[in-house]
């Protein structure tokens, strides 16, 4: 029985898992956030992301549109910020790591993906004035441990 | 920032000083500096050309201050400047120009125009002629400390999460440490992970460092938009921050148009010299893996390449320090053809990325760095600039690019080295 309980562990056992385990992991990661994100196109690359048996073509036609709806969503430099608006680009963020090929990310997917979803929660945090630090971590832990005991 | 014509042209006037009236009285009008500017040679319109984008300005000081002008003028020879010259040419000015300083590297008299066009800015700026984004930005930089209106509670709220991902404090307000760190508001809001990076690097290199609660935002759009007295404000709160926390150093993050502010513009804005010394991160980085203190393990075996932030390198001189990081990190660094001072900027800096009204043009000129991409295929681009990343990352979209951006400070910190479990080992 797999147990996490740090970010240390919880690294080393994402580094163990290979490139097809990182993304359904990752799509887990996103899932847990996409409450945060209002941008519908999210919701259908995810489906593709945690889709086990997905073609290449599929996920690189995903990848497309979760990075499009990126910058659709970022706060431009400049411009005034909105946090509730930010989580959307943070989950849009995950989603996009998600969906990248496990060699042109150094360090994995699922890590970017897992920090993408906290930074996300950390967003919607600022504006509801919440002290969520750490929550979304643990959840994440759970998650992970939840697939390597499966 | 009360604005009229009448001020715009005083403030023209007020602007030109013996360079600009060197440079100005010097230019043989060769057109050289048309071929370095990518909104030119992006677009083939002469309009575009930099030395065009200064033709107000340059009638004022020819109308003003050169006998010839001045004769002319008396006979009723000469046109005056317009309210309606300076509306059209507010697209040439802000829309059309990040201020990349390419031009002013090709001159063959050495006219700085980059640093004309930032003296056209303060009078375009008087006279109501800036545009709408980078009014509001000032206006929060001013009201709020931070262009995307960035409130310390924001920065508490990433750093209680950093510091709950870490298992560490992130040192805030710590009086007589050695640096102070100086954040862009978009690294807070769009790339926080960058605070976890210098965290762990710091901690890894023995750094003492703080961030101030008081002054933490890096950028000054004083600076972009053209008005001096608001672009010294800024710089006086740093200034403060610093003299009060007793830190020797002035850290500038990842961010090309900061470090030129506080730099390089920085003592000429407030009139006086600074009691502390200001460093980029990677000029920071470099100095701590010259002295041993910053060790890596492992390369990356993708193809990746540097992009140079035009106001770091080609305007601030780190041009070496990326380079001898990146070779630290990759097991294949390759240069974009005309790289370091002579780079390509990416079209988005000096304000564009915040004026709207810039979008098109300035995904049209993206058309030249992936002129310099097709011809090295990186598998990953990793630059210093967090304006710069996001911009790149939108250009690659629009080409159908396929390439990962990365921080460099970010890059290095995934590749510390392990001291713990790597105690007497070479890395």
């Amino acid at each position: 029985m797999t147990e996490i309980t740090n970010d240390s562990e919880f690294r080393a056992a994402l580094d163990r898992l290979d490139a097809g385990q990182q993304r359904l992991v990752a799509a887990g990661f996103v899932k847990s956030v996409l409450h945060l994100c209002t941008d519908e196109r999210i919701a259908r690359v995810l489906e593709v992301a945690g889709d086990p048996g997905a073609s290449s073509s599929t996920l690189a036609e995903a990848l497309k549109t979760a990075k499009a709806t990126t910058f659709d969503c970022h706060t431009r430099c400049g411009s005034e910020g909105d946090w509730l608006e930010q989580a959307g680009y943070f989950v849009a963020r995950a989603a996009v790591a998600a969906l990248t090929p496990l060699g042109q990310m150094p360090g994995g997917v699922a890590w970017p993906a897992a920090m993408s979803a906290r930074m996300a929660q950390t967003s919607k945090s600022i504006v509801t004035g919440e002290n969520t630090a750490g929550q979304e971590s643990e959840n994440q832990y759970r998650l992970l441990a939840g697939f390597l005991n499966s | 920032m009360s604005a009229s014509f009448e001020r715009g042209i005083n403030a023209f006037k007020e602007q030109i000083d013996a360079p600009v009236a060197a440079f100005f009285s010097s230019c043989v009008r060769c057109g050289l500096c048309a071929e370095a500017c990518l909104f030119y040679t992006e677009t083939g319109d002469p309009e575009r050309t930099p030395i065009n984008k200064l033709e107000p300005m340059r009638r004022i000081w020819q109308q003003e201050y050169s006998f010839w002008g001045k004769l002319a003028s008396s006979l009723g020879l000469s046109r005056p400047v317009t309210d309606a010259d300076l509306t059209e040419w507010e697209t040439l000015v802000y829309d059309s120009c990040t201020l990349c300083g390419r031009c002013s590297m090709v001159c063959p008299v050495g006219n700085d125009i980059a640093y004309m066009i930032r003296k056209m800015r303060e009078g375009m700026a008087a006279s109501g002629h800036a545009p709408e984004g980078l009014i509001g930005a000032t206006r929060r930089a001013v009201t709020i400390g931070s262009p995307m209106g960035v409130k310390l509670p924001a920065l508490q709220a990433q750093i209680r999460h950093t510091e709950k991902d870490l298992g560490y404090s992130i040192p805030v307000d710590v009086e007589g440490v050695d640096y102070l760190l100086l954040l862009s508001s978009m690294e807070i809001m769009n790339f926080p992970e960058f605070i976890s990076a210098i965290a762990r690097i710091f901690k890894h290199a023995g750094v003492t460092w703080t961030i101030s609660s008081e002054a933490f935002e890096a950028t000054n759009s004083g600076i972009q938009i053209g008005v001096s007295e608001i672009a010294a404000e800024l710089v006086e709160r740093i200034v403060a921050a610093a003299a009060k926390l007793k830190v020797k150093y002035v850290i500038s993050p990842e961010c090309g148009h900061a470090y030129m502010a506080i730099r390089w513009e920085g003592p000429n804005l407030i009139g006086r010299p600074y009691d502390f010394k200001v460093v980029h991160i990677l000029e920071l980085l470099d100095e701590l893996r010259a002295a041993g203190r910053l060790k890596t393990s492992g390369k990356e075996t993708q193809r990746l390449t540097y992009h140079d932030p035009c106001q770091i390198s080609r305007r601030g001189g780190v041009v070496q320090q990326p380079r001898n990081l990146m070779h630290e990190i990759a097991a294949d660094f390759v240069e974009m053809p005309e790289t370091g001072t002579m780079n390509w900027c990416c079209g988005a800096g000096g304000g564009v990325s915040s004026n709207e009204r810039a979008d098109e043009i300035r995904l049209k000129v993206f058309n030249r760095k992936k002129k310099q991409l097709d011809q090295i295929h990186p598998d990953a681009i990793i630059s210093a600039c967090s304006n710069c990343r996001i911009h790149l990352e939108d250009g690659l979209e629009e080409y159908e690019m396929d390439i990962p951006v990365l921080s460099l400070t970010e890059t290095i910190a995934e590749h510390l080295l392990d001291r713990e479990q790597n105690e007497g080992q070479e890395p």
